[in-house]
């Protein structure tokens, strides 16, 4: 298990224009690390579709990569969704999919023991998939095998999955979500749609 | 006398006209005709997600990258969408497009079998989310896409059509 600071820490370091698609619990931690206008705090858009809405952003930008930190409770309510991926995803999204076997958000009430994920992504056809032919399903175990594959994810041909076994033991902060209308101004601005 | 149904390739006509890049949409019986317009023209990306609130974010998503996307679903979608629609569009108030085809219309008004539900709550759903729309019933009503498309423009908000016979050739 990873900590999951310690992957936003991680990433963090590593990351330069890349847009940032976060979600639920995730959004109170992601602004202790960074603070950026190309990140999205997609909380309160729609349950469980902030991989589906990076999935929108990856084909309007091909320029740059689309990182989403996907959880795996949400992932359930949208389970069809990976099957989109496995025909359209293109190959500048990366998806992060931090995996705690619980809807925590919630409270940690625990979903059924027996979803392989990584089974579901490649059942999905996102492995050899999406796109470009050449999406890539992966298992990160250790901080230090998420650190070394960070510069080749961030620079290779997708689209990617990776799923990264998380606990979160660090105090997840109370903060004030803004106003949904204003974050998506907020990038596209920074886009430079707007 | 106008014909039920608009043209399959008239719409298309009219959604490329408006400058739209990506279409989301999930077949439906009355909807196939358009499907294979638009499946078969490679001037526009067709997206066919697994259901209609992906459909909504998708779409939300490459609003906000700078394309111009169109949702079309069936009234059932819509209902099972609600959430999405909420969510991704009229909370942060994206100028979301959609077409709806309106399963039961074409039984109701000719007053023969029995009404579908989905026929019955269509328009209450959209009247009480406050989202205008138009019907689109054949031909010569497909200048209503438009209306749309300036409405959400103008707006910023969701804005639909709703169409309510099965697609002509």
């Amino acid at each position: 298990m990873i900590e999951r600071m310690d992957v936003f820490r991680a990433l963090t370091a590593r990351r330069t224009d890349e847009i940032v698609v976060i979600t639920m619990s995730a959004t109170r931690q992601w602004p202790v690390v960074s603070k950026s206008d190309l990140d999205f705090d997609f909380l309160a858009f729609g349950m469980g579709h902030a991989g589906d809405f990076a999935l929108g952003l990856a084909l309007a930008r091909p320029e740059r990569k689309t990182i989403v930190f996907k959880g795996d409770g949400g992932q359930l309510m949208s389970l069809g969704s990976l099957v989109t991926k496995g025909a359209y995803a293109p190959g500048n999204l990366l998806v992060l999919f931090l995996e705690n076997r619980t809807y925590e958000t919630t409270g940690g009430q625990p979903f059924s023991e027996r979803v392989d994920f990584d089974t579901l992504a490649r059942g999905a056809g996102i492995e050899g998939g999406g796109a470009t032919g050449k999406g890539k399903v992966e298992r990160i175990e250790t901080l230090a095998a998420f650190e070394e594959a960070l510069p080749r994810l961030l620079t290779e041909e997708g689209p990617h999955f990776v799923i990264l076994p998380v606990e979160n033991n660090e105090e997840v902060p109370t903060i004030s979500h803004s106003l949904h209308s204003g974050r998506v101004r907020t990038l596209r601005k920074a886009l430079g749609v707007d | 006398m106008s014909t039920n149904g608009a043209s399959a390739s008239k719409t298309l006509d009219a959604i490329k006209t408006l400058g739209f890049t990506h279409i989301l949409m999930i077949p439906d019986s009355e909807s196939d005709r358009l499907y294979r317009a638009i499946g078969s023209d490679p001037a526009i990306s067709l997206i066919t997600p697994t259901r209609e609130g992906e459909s909504m974010a998708i779409a939300a998503g490459l609003w906000t990258g700078g394309k111009k996307p169109l949702v079309i679903i069936q009234n059932t979608g819509l209902f099972e969408a609600g959430d999405a629609l909420r969510g991704c569009g009229l909370g942060p108030k994206v100028p979301l497009r959609l077409m709806i085809g309106w399963r039961g219309y074409s039984g109701a008004v000719s007053g023969t079998g029995v009404i579908d539900s989905a026929y019955t709550y269509t328009e209450p759903i959209l009247n009480g989310w406050g989202i205008p729309f138009w019907r689109i019933l054949n031909d010569e009503d497909l200048p209503a896409l438009g209306q749309m498309d300036r409405t959400a423009e103008e707006t910023e908000m969701p804005a639909a059509v709703v169409t309510g016979y099965a697609f002509r050739d």
